[in-house]
This record gives structure tokens, sequence and C-alpha cells, in this order.
């Protein structure tokens, strides 16, 4: 490889920090609520509904702190939703996807929370009635009035229309940033990388199985349900599989149709390896683990290990390629990278611990 | 009738205050700003990177305009000037999620610092790694063709300093060198396959350096 590059990049080439690889890991709340709004409009899977919305909205609801903490003028951040770039006009054609997903995101959460109050509604009214003080207040403005089982099943219609709603909003996110970085960068890497939104989205199932399995082994270590763990190990295998064969179909069309994006991309090609092979694990463990079920925290494992890898090698390794194509820069990662990296995370485990607080983790029978 | 006087006082005020600022940007209204990079004529001499940096308070370690060098496989050495393109159709405009980069009507891609949020979408969007984030100010940085040099009825910078007259900057649709050479030499532009209508035109530029 030549050692060809603009001045400019020399200057700053990780200049998305690793908090968006964070960012990334976030967006598979998204999948957890496309999960839990397919699970409970097909009546499949409920037991695993509450907590698989309550993960779902933990991760989800702390998206946008990622990039936050990659803004180099974070105080004017709202102007993403006060000033949003999304009609063309002289000035300013074309709609700016950053702007559009920032909208879509807030239409999202607001449906999925909606989604959620009245899933529980009935439950928080009866808890209103067991528990005094702000509790109780909580409780009672989270009931959303439904104080009976007629009024249930009415908020239970509402829920699954909400549910259908939320599906295409979700879905963008699930693809999002790999939209962003094929339609609206010059990165030859991204751009080459024709399967990243299918990838992407596919690779955010996996995480979002492996989050809710390592959720509920801890949670209920000694009695894990069959009912429960099977269909999302049928799910976590599917997409193990599916970003394994992708990854290599992506490799394949580099090699046979485009020889020259396959030099440029020479740099990310090594861990595309290590990838696959981690997520062909994670498939045959998930094989092993419909037998014995404790085996999920082994899935779980290696499948984060699969994605995390993944993630960095397409938002790191990729960026450090040069716009020239003919150059690769050393990753320098200065300050408490991992500490920011690691803190959107952490604030995502807050919001759902806080949210199991007020919410059951599991229903025994609708409407419970 | 004191009233009356008082008016017309006041709009002859505003007429003082905004006339020039309407003089300067009607002068420029249906205007399209461009200019050509004589390859032949650069000879390295850095002298447009100093003046750019000097003029525009460049931060060290990012660059408004560079100057690539570059050997030939026959020992030829070539210089080639580079910087914003200022396209036409700019593909770092619309990745902005808050419209803090923009096209003026006489085809100047500029940054306005009070919207930019410093997300770094332009600077990735930008095929000729023209555009850098300041690390002083925290916004999107890159060539103006010295906006505010224009509207004083002055040159950029970085033309003013080249020494051999490598680089010519004009109205494109006028009567000038410019127009002029665009109109009747083969005139190349960058990486013409983005499809962003770059506005910086380059004469004798080899193929080989067309990166």
């Amino acid at each position: 490889m030549l050692d060809y590059y603009y001045p400019n990049e020399a200057a700053e080439p990780l200049l998305w920090h690793p908090v968006l690889f964070a960012y990334t890991l976030l967006v598979s709340g998204a999948d957890l609520l496309i999960l839990s709004a397919l699970a409970y409009l097909s009546g499949s899977l409920r037991k695993a509904i509450p907590l698989m919305t309550m993960l779902g909205i933990g991760f989800f609801s702390v998206l946008l702190a990622g990039p936050l903490a990659d803004l180099r003028s974070p105080q004017r951040s709202h102007l993403i939703f006060t000033n949003p770039q999304l009609f063309p006009t002289t000035t300013n054609p074309g709609t700016s996807l950053i702007a559009f997903q920032s909208i879509v995101w807030l239409v999202a959460l607001i449906l999925s929370i909606t989604f959620a109050l009245l899933t529980f509604s009935y439950y928080s009214h009866q808890a209103s009635l067991t528990v005094t003080g702000l509790r109780r207040s909580i409780y009672r403005v989270f009931s959303l009035g439904v104080t009976t089982r007629v009024r249930y099943e009415r908020a239970e219609k509402a829920a699954k229309g909400v549910a259908v709603l939320m599906l295409p909003f979700l879905t963008l996110w699930g693809i999002y940033p790999a939209s962003l970085f094929v339609a609206q960068t010059w990165n030859p890497v991204w751009r080459g990388w024709t399967l990243l939104p299918v990838t992407y989205f596919a690779d955010a199932f996996v995480v979002a199985t492996a989050l809710f399995m390592l959720a509920y082994f801890f949670w209920r270590y000694r009695s894990l349900e069959t009912d429960v763990v099977i269909p999302i190990l049928k799910i976590h295998a599917a997409g193990s599989l599916s970003v394994a064969a992708l990854t290599a179909l992506q490799m394949a069309v580099w090699w046979f149709w485009s020889p020259s994006t396959a030099e440029t991309a020479a740099p990310v090609i090594p861990l595309m390896y290590v990838v696959i092979g981690l997520l062909l694990l994670s498939f045959f463990l998930s094989l092993l683990a419909m037998r014995h079920m404790t085996m999920i925290l082994a899935v779980s494992l290696v499948a984060m290990a699969g994605t995390f890898t993944n993630k960095w090698n397409l938002i790191v390794n990729a960026q450090l390629v040069s716009k020239t194509g003919l150059a690769f820069f050393e990753a320098e990662l200065g300050g408490l990278w991992l500490l920011e990296t690691a803190a959107p995370i952490a604030l995502g485990v807050a919001v759902f611990i806080l949210l199991s607080i007020l919410f059951p983790l599991e229903v025994r029978e609708s409407g419970n | 009738m004191e009233d009356t006087s008082r008016r017309e006082f006041l709009k002859g005020v505003a007429t003082l205050l905004v006339a020039p600022t309407l003089t300067a940007a009607s002068s420029r209204t249906g205007k399209r700003y461009a200019m050509l990079m004589d390859v032949d004529k650069c000879f390295g001499c850095m002298a447009c990177v100093v003046a750019c940096a000097a003029e525009n308070n460049v931060p060290l370690g990012s660059f408004r305009t560079w100057i690539e060098h570059v050997v030939k496989p026959d020992g030829t050495h070539i210089f080639v000037p580079k910087q914003c393109n200022h396209c036409d159709d700019p593909p770092c405009v619309p990745p902005c999620p808050t419209g803090a980069t923009y096209r003026t009507p006489d085809g100047l891609v500029l940054v306005n610092d009070e919207l930019c949020i410093g997300c770094g979408a332009c600077v990735k969007s930008c095929p000729y790694g023209a555009r850098y984030i300041n690390p002083v100010k925290g916004v999107a940085d890159k060539c103006t063709f010295c906006d505010h040099r224009l509207r004083e009825g002055l040159l950029p910078a970085c033309v003013e300093a080249c020494p051999s007259g490598a680089r010519i900057f004009g109205p494109l649709h006028e009567e000038n060198e410019l127009s002029a050479t665009v109109n009747s030499r083969p005139v190349q532009v960058l990486k013409p396959q983005t499809g962003a209508e770059p506005q910086i035109y380059y004469l004798s530029l080899p193929d080989e350096v067309n990166r």
C-alpha cells in the first residue's frame, strides 16, 4: 500500500472517537424493542416481553449520549432538534441523515414508552393499591387510568397499534449508522461495504439477544425457562449465522467483483475473519445451549466478543483508512477514551435497573 | 412635522448603514466564483499556504490549502495546489444536521460557526480532505475563498500571494482570464467521479496525480 493521504486527515485520523463504538452497541436497544413489539403482536414469547422492553428502553433512551461526547461543540447539540436540516433549500440542498435519525429517535422513544406504559398499565394500577407515598403517585400516573380488566383489554388493543407504529421507526435505527457510513461519507471502505446496512441490522439482533441472555442468566440463574430461552436462542443463532454469512459474502464480493476495493479494505479484512469465527462459534454454542441452557452465558459472551470486534473493525479500523484509499493510519486513543466508551453503556444499565425496580421483569399470565 | 423629520433622519441613517452592505452583496449577485490552478506554473514555494494560514488563523497541523508534491516515474516533479473545491453539488452540505454548512448564491460553500456543533459529518463527507475540525473553535473549518476579502473587493490571500500566477480567481460567467482559460483550454477537475461538480479547475494536471 502506498502512503498517500490528505494532510488534514493526518491531523485527526480518528475523528469519530470510539464513543461511536459504544453508541452503536446502544442501537441494540432498538432491536430489543423490535423483538418486544413483534412478540407482543404475535402473542409469543410473552414472558420475555417485560425484560426485553425494559432493557430496550434502557439502552435506546440513552442512545444519543454516545455521540454527544463526540461533538466538539456539545453546548449547541440542541440545534439538532431545534434547527434540523430536513428539507432541501437553495442554500442547504439535501437532507441530513443525522438530523432525520435524531427526530426518528425522539418519535420511536415516545412510542416505546407509550407501549411500555400501556402494557404495564393494569399492573401499575394493582401496584398502586399496595404501596404508599411517592411510589403510589408514580404508579397511579403509570396506570393511565386503566383500573379494570375491561379497560386493560382496550389498552392492549392500543398497545398493539403502538407496537405496529414503533416498528418502522425502530428499524430505521436498526440500520443506522451503517446507512450514514454508506450514504453520506467518502470513506472508501464504508462506501464499498455495500452489505453494511443489512449486516448491521442482523448484528444489532445478535447484540440484543446476547444482552437479553446475559441479563436473564444473572436474574434467573437457578430457574431458566425453556419457553423463554429456546426462542431467544433461535433468534440469536439465526442472527449470528446471518452476520457471519453476510461478512463472508462481502469479502467475496470485494474479491470477485471489486478487487480495487478489496485492496483498499485490506486493513479491515483480518478482523473480518475473527468476526466470522466468533459468530460461527456463537451459532454452534446456541445449538448446544438448546440442550444445556446454562450455556447461554457462554453464548452471550462469545457473541458479544464477536460483535465488539465487528464494531471496532468497521468503525475504528475502517475510519483509519485514508480517503485516498492509499494509506492506513495508526489508532491513537488518547485521554479517557475507555471511560468515555463505557459511560453511555453504564448509563443504559442504570436506566434499566431503575425501570426494573419500578416494573416486574416478567409476566405470569396476560394482564398480570 | 417633528415626527416626519425624525423619521426621515432615521431613514437616512439606516440607508447610510445598510447601503455599503447592499452594494457589496448586489455586486456579487448572480456571480459564480471559481479558481484555476495552473500546475505548470506552481513550483511549490508554499507562499499560498502561508498566506492562507496567516490570513485565516489556520491552526497548526491543519490546512485550508496545501500543495502536494508528486514525482512522476520519469523523474518530473509536479506540485498540485489543493483546497476546498466549492462544489456545485457539495457532498459536505446535506450531511450537516443543523444546516451550518451551506452554499451561497455566488457558489461559495461556507460554515456558520454559530450553528456548527462540531459533529464532523461534513469532514467525513468531503471527498477531497479539505475540511477539518478547528480545535480552537470546535467547529468545522475550510477554505472560504477569503469571503471576508471578497466583500472588500480584494482577491483571496492565496491568489494574491502566488508569485508565479499559478492561481487565477474570478467569476466564472464573466469575461476575465479565468473564464477565458476555462472556456478555451482543456481543464480538469479533481475526482470528477464523485459527481460533486468541483469549481477548482486545473490546467496541465496529469491523470496519475488526480486523486
